[in-house]
């Protein structure tokens, strides 16, 4: 009895993996059957391409250029960190043009990818790599965060702010160190609480913690936190909005997520960068290298819209472009917590 | 520490405790009668999945709760379709489950929302936060009068201690466990829709982050008993709470603190529990003697 129920199920399985296989398979074949249009593929993190925040601007990005330039595009979006070096290979296999990874996590992997395969190009985003096709885009987050928490430290009325970090990694202390010596500088004696969902990537997808995280941290007295941890920023804003105080958004303009909650967001334009990369490529003026994005290219910065435009008074905003501008000519020096 | 900490401290691990407790308590179901559940993190992903959606059509978060207890059911029933029926390894069949649930949420809500793997945020006013941890607290006593008290739960032990004897008193040993493993999906999916509809406000992949093994965890070293797990998950939601309050005031690395409920786990497993006995028929399927 048990013999004849066998083949049936593992015949039921072999389906599966056939019509999952074959259906990958065939994108790839399609995209590749157009040798004219340049190849773009794009390798997203563990946070996924909606996390309203970090990917989602990555995939603003493409889509965009996508639209201006007759390029193919594809994108994969591993659900672990131990598939997206598959993903990536599989794109670099096929022979695309031009192979994005998101994220500092990828770091390693397009490295070892672009030395397999040296005549294609490639590009990471945060993260720094010294090979000739490999075109490194990374962003001064720490001064836009300087701006936030300045914006942050002229909002409190407790005189206490917080900070919600994803993954405790040197790339988020960035975020941290910068805001912190915005909210000082606007007030020297500022309590900045830090507090950081996880060490793994799955703290990019634990918005019940990062919520709990936010109402400890309220619970403390802080009314303006910045969360700057994918999805699991998004219980952050769940928790503002409950208790009725201020979230500062991250890398995408979220000032929409929970309007008139949202005091602003340290906008890091992820998006501009890949379709700058993108459209180097296609006008044949692709660079590897070091790209660099900070305040005066506007690659971060805080994003003001209707949705913020009555919570943060003229004043702070002069205070801030005179900060932004002394920045930029070297008279403010924001730590970069990665140099140090 | 301030009282006001100290309430809020408590709160927060009253919170972080009803995911878990929900699943261990559906695990419970399910491991009395004999059939392990290593799937509850799968099945509160299913639960949190659904939930998120079916409130984000509907625009009621009951009707998503109750989507939610459905899937998490219908998807317990593959559990012990293959466990009850085709005998298949009980962990492997609760480890499939688990890598399913890791894929199908982000294949659903790209057909959905072409997104992959979140849904869209729901507004305030339709999330449930308090009816879970309510439900969850009250299943104790419900759950222990249910195995101790009732002629079903003396069925439920006799098919998780000794299927023969069962059997042979007139038990219809399948019958019990696939009423078991169902009522354990329900259970972890409720859990699982708590978070994506009580706690926070919609569902990211893979948001269980733990949780499920956690549950499991609990049951065990509460020795597969009702209040007794309750009280593990209570020690376990705590650590969580306190190491989330100690963060960022105290001068410990975060790293160190984070560790706090894990090594908490691996501790009482290995040491503070002394013997915990499992149901003697735990893992074994039945074949019906003829």
């Amino acid at each position: 009895m048990l013999r004849q129920k066998v083949p049936w199920t593992l015949g039921l399985c072999l389906a599966l993996i056939a019509g999952l296989a074959g259906s990958g398979c065939n994108n790839l074949a399609k995209a590749a059957g157009d040798p004219k249009k340049v190849r773009v593929g794009i390798v997203f993190d563990s946070g996924g391409k909606d996390d309203r925040s970090f990917n989602a601007a990555a995939y603003r990005g493409v889509k965009r250029a996508a639209k201006d330039f007759p390029i193919v595009l594809r994108d994969a979006e591993p659900g672990d960190p131990a598939s997206l070096e598959p993903a990536m290979r599989a794109f670099a296999e096929v022979g695309y043009d031009l192979i994005i990874g998101i994220g500092f996590a990828q770091t390693p992997i397009v490295e070892a990818v672009a030395k397999d395969y040296p005549k294609q190009n490639f590009a990471i985003i945060d993260g720094v790599s010294d090979l000739p096709n490999v075109a490194s885009l990374i962003f001064k987050e720490h001064e836009g965060s300087f701006l936030v928490g300045m914006i942050a430290a002229r909002t409190t009325k407790t005189g206490v702010v917080g900070f919600v970090g994803g993954m405790d990694v040197p790339l988020i202390h960035k975020f941290e160190v910068g805001y912190e010596e915005g909210a000082r500088a606007a007030n020297p004696k500022i309590v900045v609480i830090q507090n950081y969902v996880g060490v793994t990537e799955a703290a990019w997808n634990n918005p019940g913690k990062g919520k709990e995280l936010a109402v400890a941290q309220i619970g403390k007295g802080a009314d303006v936190i910045f969360a700057a941890a994918g999805n699991s920023g998004l219980g952050v804003f769940d928790a503002a909005e409950q208790y009725q105080k201020y979230v500062i958004g991250v890398d995408s303009n979220q000032n929409w997520v929970k309007p008139g909650f949202v005091l602003t967001s340290m906008v890091k334009r992820v998006d501009n960068a890949v379709y700058q990369i993108i459209s180097d490529l296609v006008n044949h003026r692709f660079k590897g290298g070091i790209h660099v994005y900070g305040l005066p290219d506007g690659g971060v910065g805080i994003a003001m819209d209707q949705y913020n435009e009555k919570l943060i008074p003229p004043d702070v905003l002069r205070q801030v472009e005179e900060a932004k501008a002394k920045i930029i000519r070297g008279e403010i020096k924001v730590t970069n917590a990665m140099e140090k | 520490m301030s009282n006001i900490l100290i309430v809020s401290l408590l709160f927060s691990a009253i919170r972080l405790t009803t995911p878990m407790l929900l699943a261990a308590l559906g695990g419970l179901y399910s491991e009395r009668s004999g059939v392990i559940n290593i799937a509850l993190e799968g099945l509160m992903l299913a639960g949190a999945f659904t939930a998120a959606t079916i409130t984000h059509y509907t625009g009621n978060p009951w009707v998503g709760l109750a989507a939610a207890i459905l899937a998490g059911a219908l998807v317990a029933l593959v559990h012990g379709v293959a466990c009850i029926q085709f005998k298949a390894d009980q962990v492997v069949s609760g480890t499939a489950i688990n890598i399913l649930f890791l894929g199908i949420p982000a294949l659903l809500s790209g057909a959905f929302f072409e997104s992959t793997g979140a849904t869209p945020q729901l507004p305030k006013g339709q999330l449930i936060p308090m009816a879970p941890i309510v439900l969850a607290f009250a299943l104790v006593p419900v759950t222990w009068y249910v195995l101790y008290r009732t002629p079903f739960g003396l069925r439920l032990r006799a098919v998780g201690e000794n299927p023969e004897a069962a059997d042979t008193a007139g038990v219809d040993v399948s019958r019990v466990r696939y009423l078991a493993v169902m009522l354990s999906g329900a259970l972890a999916a409720i859990g699982g829709a708590y978070l994506s509809i009580g706690q926070s406000s919609l569902f990211a992949r893979n948001m269980s982050a733990g949780r499920g093994f956690i549950a499991l965890a609990a049951l065990i070293f509460g020795k597969w008993r009702p209040v007794q797990t309750m009280l593990a998950c209570l020690l376990f939601g705590f650590a969580e709470a306190l190491s989330i309050q100690m963060q960022g005031v105290s001068q410990i690395p975060v790293q160190f603190i984070q560790l706090i409920p894990y090594v908490l786990t691996i501790v009482v497993l290995a040491g503070f529990i002394g013997h915990s006995r499992a149901p003697r028929a735990l893992g074994l399927p039945y074949q019906k003697k003829r």
